[in-house]
């Protein structure tokens, strides 16, 4: 059952009683890997901790996953709410179990780990490592305290371990690794392994229509245009600069090195050409992944919300975006050309043009007026998108093949039939199954009808009396695109107006339609709509929220009800036990067309579950090309060689999609190839056993080598000195201080600290402010708060504005610096804290290093501090905080800082709130007379309840 | 001292020993005039400064100190305003972090004459200000509330928030909607999702 490279790889890590680092491709099972790992582990050999960053849920699920699919025991996490005794009966007990570094380093700080019964620690995502990281902590302590405990590191991201200058053999050293093991997909073993039985594939190219073509080809001009932009501001090296590389998401990282070290003195425009760059890579990803409506959707939000600010919109190239967007789902006739033009429809039949819904608009008078006025009626494109049709093709071919099979009697008996098909995300997979189990018209239709009410819904709240203002902003750039009749107002937008009445006079027709279909359900009208449209019945009047909900439940329950009937005993059992795992329920679906399929499921790649080994697919469509699932398929294929497996893939023709997949395992090859060289020239001391630490930590900062030790273990350096401690917060524990502090001979006390986040001595509190920081908590006035707090508590309360290293020590660009005082310069911020707190002193650190030396001098003539007295100071007293508590455990903290910055909410009324109101759905469902109450004020609770009823503006 | 002169009262008054001092050049949104004081600047009824740069500092390591010393305590506010103007920071910063934090100063960085003075007058300018600006009152129109308040949810940018706003069409709705509804939303993948019902729907406090 077990790969043999993945047996290769434990027999090679076994073999170094230190451990080691492995690098793998991803999608190689690196999550098979720890299981088998785990499942050697014996519990004398003492306990193993896996480290678990947040980041790494999902390898989580899949390692347990995979342990108990071989019936042993899984391990268990453990969190912050276990008491102290238990959790020391954990360590003891000789099982695995999973830590975030958060509370491990906690835990050995407070000593309430025994690290002599360690065997070993496991860290899962070592790609996101760095010497300071807490990661990099742990080991030192633990190493230092038990030295035959082994480090095992891993990471499925090769690319990430080549960023920046020799960070594989920076975070082997940082980890006391010698030995680093690489396993990349082009290995032999590996190759080998996955190449004997491969799966059929099947590649289909797929060609976009037209406008996607255009919309992809204006896009890429655009981007063009805005590379060009930001080589003029000279701030980015020209040559990694091209359209091609700003295709990917490793474009960020190229621009964001080389702008990371001076992003804080860039002016307004080069940062909004970074995130326009973003954005637009973004429209060529949904693009090739939604529909058309959803698109343009997108694309008017996109309008709304970025119309002043950006650069790419006013690109030369931009309006065909928007036009051929529009186009796909869309298009303005003359009133009087309808006629005629219906008669083509009706012999093309392709396009359709709903006739009796015509009808019904000038039936209802009304909004009828505005069409006459304007002369232009709406008609419906709505392109589907290419792919579905190949999809349906290849399900009906598949259902076929199989019905000859059956009838030749070849089935063999493992093949239960699920076809699978992956998709990148959620949404695309519902999407797909209402195509499938519907007709794709009818879901374009639903997703128009839905934009269309999404619309009208917006123009009953937001009354006329605006939109004059508003309209001409919107609609500048499609002035004079869009083929309209004669110009009758004076006013310069009123192709614009005319268009968006076109599409009020649609959408409310849509709303008659129904209420029509409603009064006489024996309306013989022709539409697909009409099953759809009996569903919303009753609902269909109140308001269009609900409405559209209802339209999108009804459609889930007639696709599960179907899906129940079809679905054989087997498949059920495989079904449900998926359904425990993944978010969303297999649906077998069937056709209700006249072809039947297969019993198909849809699977989100971003939802990253074990899902082959679940469903045991023996067809599977990738639908969006992703390079790791392509792995899975291969490691799975390896795994079930007698299995027949048929894979299809997916791609449009010519489109960035192609191009991005291809790049991806290009990409990833050449990090492996530089891994290898980089192995090859590797500088790793032979000390590297964890005996000589101190020493090989401080290659890296000479500066502070003389004082480098470790506090518990080097004892005869330091014992001249006064061992000095420093108490810490919890939350800090995400930074790397600590570390550092750590690492200069310094004892770390963690505790919740409710002011500040360092206290170094009875009358000195910190607070550390990275640059960012400083000015997001300037903005939100947290850092107002916090000095307040700070000022009132500590006799020298200290603000410390620390610099990264690898940045420009400077504040602000020279540019940035206007002619006068302005009130939102950080200058004026700054000026008028420490008018407000003349007591503050503001340290400036050059580095984390910097800082160090900094806090060591300041402590030099001070008292410690007493830590029972940290810990209790700011905290009300009628709160009942417990000493070892951490805070972010006992709170939802992102519900009480998104409570802090609501409308009305204030630092006096913020813990009345909570008290009196349980979570944030039941205070928005509050009536202002109640939220009056909880506030202590009738006119903020005013501003809340206004707040969280307002509509969101769209496009009118 | 002659502060209280109609005159003078709204200017930065500056010492004899600055004459020279490049930075007086550029010190424009104030009136400074000349006058016998200890300090180097006064900037008010309670706040004065004292100018270093961190190349004279190299050369004159006690210079500081003294004159911190000679102000004695008549201020409320005495700020060190140090101009960086030497690569190598690190060594000296110190230095003149830890003589201004023993000796009750505050510490301002700039990197430019322009800053330097900038700072000198936006002290003046500010000095009867309340604190305003910085007690967290951003921009008050709708967008930039809605953006505010959802982006302090981890992983939640500012594209997610217009997907939200026009999906659901208002806060309450976007609170009020189930995961299946927000996983719907093009863009909010499955961590979104999670982190948005959470944090709306877990209890502020947990159960302890």
């Amino acid at each position: 059952m077990a790969l043999k490279f993945h047996q290769q790889i434990i027999s090679d890590l076994l073999e170094d009683s230190n451990g080691g680092l492995v690098i793998l491709s991803s999608g190689l099972s690196l999550a098979k890997l720890i299981a088998s790992l785990l499942i050697l582990h014996s519990p004398s050999q003492g306990t193993l901790l896996l480290l678990l960053s947040p980041a790494a849920q999902s390898l989580k699920s899949r390692i347990i996953h995979y342990i108990s699919s071989l019936d042993s025991p899984t391990p268990t996490e453990i969190t912050a709410d276990l008491p102290a005794n238990q959790r020391y009966s954990l360590y003891t007990s000789g099982s695995p179990f999973f830590i975030t570094p958060r509370i491990l380093i906690v835990d050995l700080l407070t000593q309430r780990i025994p690290v002599s019964s360690l065997a070993g620690i496991f860290i899962l995502n070592a790609h996101s490592l760095s010497e300071t990281s807490t990661e990099a902590f742990i080991v030192r302590i633990v190493k230092s305290l038990n030295g035959s405990a082994y480090i095992r590191a891993f990471s499925d991201r090769p690319q990430a371990m080549v960023s920046g200058f020799a960070k594989t053999e920076r975070t082997m050293r940082a980890l006391f690794l010698r030995r680093l093991h690489l396993w990349p997909r082009f290995q032999l073993d590996v190759s080998q392994e996955l190449e004997r039985e491969p799966p059929e594939v099947v590649d289909i190219r797929v060609s976009m229509s037209n406008y996607m073509v255009g919309i992809q080809k204006a896009i890429i001009e655009v981007m063009d245009a805005c590379l060009k932009e930001m080589k003029k501001t000279n701030k980015v090296d020209v040559d990694d600069l091209t359209v091609e590389s700003g295709l990917f998401k490793s474009f960020d990282e190229i621009v964001r090195r080389q702008l990371d070290p001076i992003w804080h003195t860039l002016g307004k425009r080069t940062k909004q050409l970074v995130s326009d760059l973003k954005t637009l890579r973004k429209l060529l990803d949904y693009l090739v992944r939604y529909d058309a409506v959803s698109f343009l959707k997108f694309l008017d939000t996109l309008r709304v919300s970025e119309s002043y600010r950006s650069v790419w919109l006013f690109a030369e190239s931009s309006y065909k975006i928007f036009d051929f967007a529009k186009k796909r789902v869309y298009r303005l006739v003359k009133a009087s050309d309808v006629k005629s033009k219906e008669l083509v429809k009706n012999k093309s039949g392709k396009k359709r043009k709903s006739k009796g819904e015509n009808d019904s608009v000038e039936a209802v008078g009304g909004e009828t007026e505005t069409n006459v006025v304007t002369g232009v009626v709406i008609e419906e494109v709505l392109e589907e998108a290419p792919k579905w049709k190949v999809l349906r093709e290849i399900l009906e071919e598949t259902q076929e093949e199989r019905q000859n099979q059956t009838l030749s009697e070849e089935e063999s008996s493992d093949n239960n039939g699920i076809v699978l098909v992956a998709c990148k995300d959620e949404r695309s997979c519902m999407q797909l199954e209402d195509c499938i189990t519907n007709n794709p018209q009818k879901v374009m239709r639903e997703e128009w009808e839905m934009y269309l009410l999404s619309k009208i819904e917006l123009r009953s709240v937001q009354t006329p009396q605006k939109k004059k203002q508003k309209t001409p902003k919107g609609f500048g750039i499609l002035d004079g695109v869009v083929p309209v009749t004669t110009i009758q107002n004076s006013e310069g937008s009123s192709v614009g107006r005319q268009e968006h009445e076109a599409l009020m006079a649609a959408a409310s027709s849509i709303r008659k339609l129904e209420k029509t279909i409603d009064m006489a359900s024996g309306n013989n009208n022709p539409e697909p709509h009409v099953d759809k449209a009996s569903c919303t019945k009753g609902k269909a009047k109140k308001d269009s929220p609900s409405l559209r909900r209802s339209i999108r439940s009804c459609n889930k329950k007639t696709a599960n009800s179907k899906a129940e009937i079809i679905k054989d005993p087997e498949n059920e059992e495989r079904a449900s036990e998926a359904s425990t795992s993944a978010p969303r329920e297999a649906n077998a679906v069937h056709s209700s067309g006249a072809r039947k399929l297969p019993p198909v499921h849809f699977y989100a790649l971003e939802s990253d579950q074990p899902i082959l080994d679940i469903l045991k697919p023996s067809v599977i469509i990738v639908y969006h090309p992703d390079m790791g699932f392509v792995r899975e398929i291969e490691v799975y294929k390896a795994e079930n060689p007698l299995k027949k497996l048929k894979v299809y893939f997916l791609f449009y023709d010519e489109s960035t999609e192609v191009q991005k997949f291809e790049a991806s395992i290009r990409r990833e090859n050449g990090a492996f190839e530089s891994l290898i060289r980089q192995k090859s020239s590797m500088m790793i001391p032979v000390d590297q056993d964890g005996l000589c630490m101190g020493s090989n930590s401080s290659t890296e900062f000479p500066a502070s080598s003389t004082q480098n030790s470790i506090t518990r273990k080097a004892g005869g350096r330091k014992e001249m000195e006064k061992e000095t401690q420093v108490i810490v917060d919890m939350r800090e524990f995400m930074s790397s201080l600590p570390n550092v502090l750590h690492q200069k001979g310094m004892k770390i006390i963690p505790v919740t600290l409710e002011v500040g986040d360092y206290i170094l001595s009875p009358s000195i509190c910190v607070e550390r402010k990275s640059i960012q920081d400083l000015f997001q908590s300037f903005t939100s006035g947290r850092l107002f708060h916090q000095v307040e707090m700070m000022s009132r508590y500590y006799r020298i309360p200290v603000l410390l504005i620390e610099f990264s290293q690898d940045k420009s020590f400077s504040f602000q660009s020279a540019s940035d610096i206007s002619d006068d005082v302005t009130p939102y310069n950080i200058i004026s911020k700054l000026s008028l804290l420490v008018l407000h707190f003349p007591r503050l002193r503001i340290l400036w650190s050059r580095s984390l290093h910097a800082t160090a030396e900094i806090f060591t001098t300041l402590k030099s003539n001070q008292d410690e501090p007493d830590e029972t007295r940290a810990v209790r100071v700011g905290v009300p007293s009628e709160e009942g905080i417990i000493e070892n508590d951490i805070r972010a455990e006992n709170y939802n903290t992102s519900a009480v800082e998104f409570l802090r910055r609501l409308p009305g909410v204030s630092d006096a009324n913020y813990r009345t709130i909570m008290e009196k109101c349980k979570s944030l759905a039941e205070l928005a469902s509050l009536p202002v007379e109640t939220l009056a109450e909880l506030m202590g004020g009738h006119k903020v609770a005013k501003s809340l309840r206004e707040f969280l009823d307002a509509k969101y503006p769209t496009l009118l | 001292l002659p502060l209280n002169t109609t005159q003078t009262r709204n200017a930065i008054l500056v010492s004899h020993r600055q004459k020279g001092n490049p930075l007086l050049k550029h010190i424009r949104n104030v009136k400074w005039v000349f006058s016998d004081i200890i300090p180097d600047y006064v900037l008010g009824q309670s706040s004065c400064a004292l100018y270093l740069s961190l190349r004279y500092h190299l050369l004159h390591p006690d210079y500081l100190y003294f004159r911190i010393r000679e102000l004695q305590k008549n201020f409320k506010l005495s700020v060190v305003l140090c101009h960086v103007d030497v690569e190598d920071t690190v060594k000296p910063l110190l230095e003149v972090t830890k003589t201004a934090l023993l000796h009750d100063c505050t510490l301002l960085c700039a990197w430019s004459m322009t800053e330097c003075a900038r700072y000198l007058e936006t002290i003046k300018v500010y000095e009867n200000k309340p604190a305003d600006l910085i007690q967290g009152q951003m921009d008050t129109d709708y967008l930039s509330r809605l953006n505010h308040s959802l982006t302090s949810i981890r992983h939640v940018n500012k594209s997610d928030v217009v997907t939200l706003g026009s999906t659901f069409g208002s806060l309450a709705h976007i609170i009020d909607a189930s995961m299946e509804d927000l996983a719907r939303c093009p863009g909010i993948g499955e961590r979104k999702v999670k982190r948005l019902y959470d944090t709306f729907h877990e209890p502020f406090k947990r159960a302890t």
